[in-house]
């Protein structure tokens, strides 16, 4: 049964990281490839706060959400102000040259990893209890975003998308409202960082490097770009094709370059042939009370 | 009488092309003032540096008295500047509705906070905003169409839009970059009626249009622009019986 709860957690995880992502890329239109680092910098935190400063769990658990927002920030407050291809470049040396800080700094365990990770709920109410968490966040961050996207709010990020000077023409700051998008998805990750670091309880930087990036991208990418489903298709593929590629029984060196491989061949091939991903957007943003409208993609 | 928008001393260049030279102008509310000039004039360039779109080299803005300057564009446009794009820009993933929603001033959806927690001052400001975009879009002729496509319209209505879109952030000084471009039959009328409205409602209107008929019918004063420069000031007639001026527009 651990097995299945482990899957059932993993995937979660990613639903919930494919989610977030979507938020940035896909509603908030903001390229970057800095996800993985917002979900070490929650798993971290969460887990040095815990373990070396009796920090409770789930206080903790938002501690790390607080700090990937902060770092979210600081990585989009200079880079938007000159413009979303600075966000990119600098995303990447963010993901970079984070993850090396935690890999030599002595408090974070190195490279080796950080280890004996306090468990939450498990020991009092079982393995399932930590199930039902994680799966009800999953839900609530899936709705949230379906929410947000559906909302006024929703209705502008599609404004700030289509032009962003117009966006401006009618009085809305569209850098402000990039920052919050930007950080709420980093927030969300940062969150999924601390439930995967206090089941696991053992985190090495490996885990969060920027092939991780590719997976959230193509999760995303072959779900469905700017749908409340399509992240959550994408990241049940994903980690199912994985999964199954491990009854092949091939040797960990040939593997790890085989999933690298599969993520990127996906994404190459979903660009040709089905560039919309598996659930399709609507070329229209709509509101909560479905209307029938003319001009909608599938 | 001081005017609702005040531009002193406003200088630009690009590299060397001048697009201001020293500008001085005054817009008066309940007011519509066309500024005429050939291609390349500076009119847009203008629009840009009072919007805030481009920086000045030197020169001050003040709108109702208070000092512009240092203000993004989108802070002016909250202060009640608006304006439209001679491109229209109308943002075509949303409705004809929707683009105007977004317009509102005081937009709620601009606040996650206020979309997640607030929503009976939502809905309170919602219910205000669709019988205001309403109100506008009936005046216009274009109710009909509300929830179409903005890009599934002519180009007329598209312009109609707009400056319908500008018109719901509560402006005081409204900047429009040739809104009859294009635009022809009832699309016409209702232009000059919806200006003309705004106008007679205490907002300041300043108007680039090459059309001349339309800004004979609508603009009280007209100014004329070339090289960058104001070239006169005065009532639309004079400045097109101006042989001078007529020179310097057809360049011959």
């Amino acid at each position: 049964m651990e097995y299945v709860y482990g899957i059932i957690i993993i995937v979660g995880l990613y639903v919930v990281l494919a989610t977030s992502f979507n938020l940035i890329i896909g509603y908030g239109g903001l390229v970057s490839i800095a996800h993985p680092v917002f979900f070490a910098l929650g798993a971290y935190t969460s887990a040095v706060l815990s373990r070396d400063f009796g920090v409770p769990v789930l206080l903790a658990m938002f501690a790390g959400m607080v700090v990937a927002v902060v770092a979210s920030v600081a990585l989009t407050l200079p880079t938007l102000r000159v413009s979303g291809d600075y966000l990119l470049i600098a995303s990447i040396g963010f993901q970079l040259g984070l993850l090396e800080v935690i890999k030599n700094l002595r408090f974070t365990g190195g490279p080796g990893g950080f280890t004996n990770i306090p468990p939450f709920l498990i020991r009092d109410f079982g393995r399932e209890s930590y199930v039902i968490l994680v799966l009800a966040v999953t839900i609530a961050v899936v709705l949230l975003v379906r929410l947000i996207a559906r909302s006024d709010y929703g209705r502008a990020m599609s404004a700030m998308r289509d032009d962003e000077q117009a966006f401006a023409s009618v009085g809305r700051d569209a850098m402000w409202m990039k920052i919050v998008i930007f950080g709420l998805g980093s927030g969300i990750a940062g969150f999924a960082g601390a439930l995967y670091a206090h089941y696991y309880r053992f985190i090495t930087p490996e885990q969060f490097e920027i092939l991780q990036s590719a997976a959230i991208l193509t999760m995303v990418v072959v779900g469905g770009v700017r749908t409340t489903w399509g992240p959550v298709v994408g990241a049940l593929l994903l980690q199912a094709l994985p999964q199954a590629l491990t009854f092949l029984h091939l040797p960990p060196s040939v593997l790890g370059p085989i999933q690298g491989l599969l993520f990127t061949g996906l994404v190459l091939v979903f660009m040709f042939v089905r560039p919309q991903g598996l659930v399709p957007a609507e070329n229209v943003w709509r509101d909560r009370t479905p209307r029938s409208r003319t001009g909608e993609g599938g | 009488m001081t005017g609702v928008l005040e531009v002193k001393n406003l200088n630009k260049s690009f590299d060397g092309i001048v697009v201001a030279r020293g500008i001085n102008l005054s817009l008066t509310a309940g007011k519509v003032l066309g500024l005429i000039g050939p291609n390349g004039a500076g009119k847009t360039s203008f629009f840009n540096l009072i919007s805030g779109v481009v920086k000045p080299d030197s020169g001050a803005v003040t709108l109702a008295g208070v000092s512009i300057d240092r203000l993004k564009s989108h802070e002016r446009v909250r202060h009640g500047l608006s304006r439209t794009w001679q491109h229209i820009r109308l943002f075509p993933s949303l409705t004809v509705l929707d683009n105007l929603l977004v317009g509102t001033h005081d937009y709620p959806g601009e606040s996650l906070l206020s979309v997640l927690l607030a929503h009976a001052r939502l809905k309170q400001h919602d219910k205000i905003a669709r019988e205001r975009a309403a109100d506008v879009l009936g005046r216009m002729g274009l109710s009909q169409v509300a929830d179409a496509l903005v890009s599934d319209l002519p180009y007329g209505q598209q312009k109609l839009i707009g400056v319908a879109r500008a018109l719901m952030g509560d402006a005081r000084c409204l900047l429009l970059d040739e809104p009859m471009a294009g635009v022809e039959g009832q699309s016409y009328a209702a232009m000059q009626r919806v200006v003309r409205d705004a106008a007679d409602c205490g907002v300041a209107v300043c108007v680039v249009e090459h059309n001349v008929g339309f800004i004979q019918d609508l603009c009280d004063e007209g100014v004329f622009m070339f090289s960058g420069a104001i070239m006169a000031r005065g009532s639309v007639a004079e400045l097109i019986r101006d042989p001078q001026l007529t020179e310097l527009y057809f360049g011959h």
